[in-house]
């Protein structure tokens, strides 16, 4: 596990990071979440010990990191970097090496990421002849090579294609399932809603909001259910519960005072039109942080 | 270790595993040869001097051509006589002629004159002089009356001695030839030293600087120690120029053992095998301490245009022993020889060669090798701190006195 304890970072005068806590968990995918400048990357920093906190803590379950604490680490940098005149295979079996992975595991893990990204091929050829999206895959599997228990990715998904954004998903899942704790950042929600199990919103250095994927949404959240249906349901918008409904062609929205009251819609709705679905919408992350971020910048502005 | 291991064999090969350090390694010696033997055989060789152009002579006087010409045909010179002092002049204009002596009739009672271009061949108007002087000497003794054998005796220069005395009283004779031996010898040693130094020092300044560059310094950072990293350059790239080194050395005694004796080239009597390993230690020396000061400048520095402009310091006090190397080979034991073959970042190139030309004390050496040992410390552990505060910052340029701070936190 690893644990974050009131770091504080200021650079000359700017406070880059204030009193920030949160844990990552073993088996547990964590997002670190915010607009660019919030202070992810000096976050993520201070846990690789490349940037030391002024003040706070960082904990690897439960003591202070040290130097041999490196090994168990995997870190993806923002600023990615490759020694481009190094072959591929050459260069992930020194970043392995340099992480302290056995040589004979590491090759066989290389080997197996290589042929799941499909770029066994460029095993051979020099790093400068890579793709930036290539380069991007090869510098994963440099994170992982070396098979380490703690995962830090710095937005990992910028700069790939759709596909390659899906395989890293993957990969990610079955990194958790393998038991690995995960803690990445980015600014699109997107990617944090589909495989986030916690996050922490931050902006201007400072913790918005944190918790569980679903725990938030509940809280920032309006229960909101879509009916598709067939009949006449101009009813619903009398009921005393809803708050507001909107119309569409083929289906209605409707907006209700509380959770609680998703079953009183079923029960009123049941024998009085023919419901084809009904779903439960979430509101999703990206209106949350929108909302949240944006009500802050505009507090900063008022 | 495994993780210092695992860098000094990257930059090992990163190093030599290019064109670059092929070419320089077949090439150096030859740079080296040109850079320290060409310009003496241009200055000293007049046939090199006037690239093949024939010297003018206006001479009437056939006693005093018949010398010149015996004196410049042996220095490898054609010459060209006229009579007419004007032709000559237009001659040397039009770059037909190297040059034109006159030496009027009324010689030597009127003086000669040599016209040339530049006016800087000193070599040739030197010798000019000296035959023309020589004849005149022996004219005007002879109008004394002084009979012509007595003239030889009497102008014949007594015997003279340059006798090297060693510590146990030992004497060995000393040529004009082991000078220029010694002077050639010294030369050459420290054109390597400070050829790979200043070779490999940049190379490991920029290889610094490349990780901030190309933004692999997080990465590295986030698996060994900034000290590690720092370490592992060094040493990895302290092997390649030991490869570099004893590839040269090679050549340079296949050569002399297969080519020595048919042209007649043996190792100056400075190359020995102490000497040699001198050479090794000193190369050592100077490597770990520039390499520490190239280091820390990389990490200060923000681009390489950046790491050229924060090198001086390195640079001039690489060029003092360079500019000064004839002046120590003449007078090794100077206050100003000895007091920089103290100072550590001058003394592995000075106390080399005044090992090669005199006797220093034991203890002198010792102090040398002790300071230089001390300033190797000193400089690794400011060039870590520099390192490890300069390493991430970028986009900003540091002035020195602010990475001077550096050395002083923490």
């Amino acid at each position: 596990m690893i644990e974050v304890r009131n770091v504080v970072k200021t650079y000359d005068s700017v406070r880059a990071v204030d009193k920030l806590s949160f844990a990552a968990k073993p088996g547990e995918i964590f997002g670190l979440i915010g607009p660019n400048g919030a202070g992810k990357s000096t976050t993520i920093r201070m846990i690789m010990n490349i940037i030391a906190p002024d003040s706070g803590q960082v904990l690897l379950d439960g003591r202070p990191l040290c130097e041999a604490d490196k090994n168990r680490i995997g870190y993806l940098p923002e600023e990615r970097g490759l020694y481009k005149k190094m072959k591929v295979g050459d260069l992930l079996t020194f970043l392995a090496e340099v992480k302290g992975g056995d040589r004979q595991a590491s090759a066989q893990r290389i080997d197996r990421w290589l042929e799941r990204f499909d770029i066994a091929d460029w095993k051979e050829r020099k790093v400068d002849e890579l793709s930036k999206g290539m380069a991007q895959k090869v510098q994963f599997i440099g994170t992982v090579a070396h098979d380490p228990d703690v995962l830090l990715f710095d937005e990992p998904f910028s700069g790939l294609d759709p596909m390659s954004q899906d395989m890293l998903l993957e990969a990610f899942l079955e990194l958790k399932r393998a038991g690995k704790t995960i803690l990445f950042s980015t600014h699109i929600m997107d990617h944090a809603e589909k495989i986030c199990e916690r996050i922490l919103i931050i902006n201007k250095s400072r913790e918005v909001l944190s918790g569980s994927l679903a725990e938030v949404k509940q809280r920032y959240g309006s229960p909101t259910v879509r009916i598709e249906f067939d009949g006449d349901a101009a009813f619903v918008s009398g009921l005393p519960f809803v708050k507001a409904c909107r119309q569409f062609p083929r289906a209605l929205e409707v907006e209700l005072a509380d959770y609680e009251d998703t079953d009183k819609l079923y029960c009123a709705l049941a024998g009085r039109v023919k419901v084809r679905r009904f779903e439960q919408l979430e509101p999703s992350l990206h209106s949350i942080f929108i909302r949240l971020v944006g009500a802050a910048q505009e507090d900063l502005n008022a | 270790m495994r993780k210092l291991l695992a860098i000094v064999k990257r930059e090992f090969r990163a190093a030599t595993g290019n064109k670059t350090f092929v070419i320089m390694t077949i090439l150096g010696p030859f740079l080296i040869l040109a850079i320290t033997i060409l310009p003496g055989l241009i200055s000293s060789d007049p046939a090199m001097m006037t690239s093949g152009k024939p010297l003018a002579l206006v001479v009437s006087n056939p006693l005093v051509e018949a010398a010149l010409q015996q004196s410049f045909s042996q220095q490898g010179m054609t010459l060209a006589s006229l009579s007419d002092e004007a032709v000559g002049k237009d001659g040397v204009v039009a770059g037909d002629y190297a040059g034109l002596l006159v030496v009027p009739p009324t010689w030597p009672e009127q003086g000669a004159s040599y016209y040339s271009s530049s006016g800087t061949e000193v070599v040739i108007f030197g010798s000019a002089e000296a035959v023309l002087s020589a004849i005149a000497t022996r004219q005007r003794i002879g109008q004394a009356g002084i009979p012509a054998d007595q003239i030889e005796r009497l102008l014949a220069a007594p015997g003279f001695q340059v006798i090297q005395l060693g510590a146990n009283l030992s004497e060995e004779e000393k040529g004009d030839d082991d000078f220029m031996g010694l002077m050639f010898t010294s030369l050459g040693f420290v054109m390597l030293i400070y050829m790979t130094v200043l070779l490999y020092g940049q190379m490991i300044g920029r290889s610094v600087v490349l990780e901030k560059t190309v933004k692999t310094v997080e990465i590295m950072l986030s698996s060994v120690s900034a000290k590690q990293l720092m370490l592992g350059k060094i040493i990895g790239l302290g092997l390649a120029s030991l490869l570099q080194y004893s590839v040269w050395m090679g050549m340079a005694g296949l050569a002399i053992r297969l080519l020595g004796p048919a042209l007649g080239i043996a190792l100056p009597a400075a190359v020995s095998m102490v000497n040699m390993g001198w050479l090794v230690l000193f190369f050592i020396l100077a490597f770990f301490l520039y390499s520490a000061g190239y280091a820390a400048l990389g990490a200060a520095a923000e681009d390489e245009q950046h790491l050229g402009q924060l090198a001086w310091p390195l640079l001039i006090f690489l060029m003092i022993p360079m500019v000064m190397i004839s002046a120590i080979v003449m007078n090794p034991n100077s206050p100003v020889a000895v007091g920089l073959s103290f100072f550590p970042m001058t003394s592995p190139i000075v106390m080399l060669v005044r090992l090669l030309v005199s006797e220093p004390a034991w203890w002198e050496i010792g102090l040398c090798l002790g300071l230089l040992v001390l300033a190797i410390y000193g400089l690794s552990i400011a060039a870590a701190k520099i390192f490890r505060t300069g390493i991430l910052m970028s986009g900003k340029r540091h002035s020195f006195r602010e990475i001077l701070r550096w050395v002083r936190l923490h």
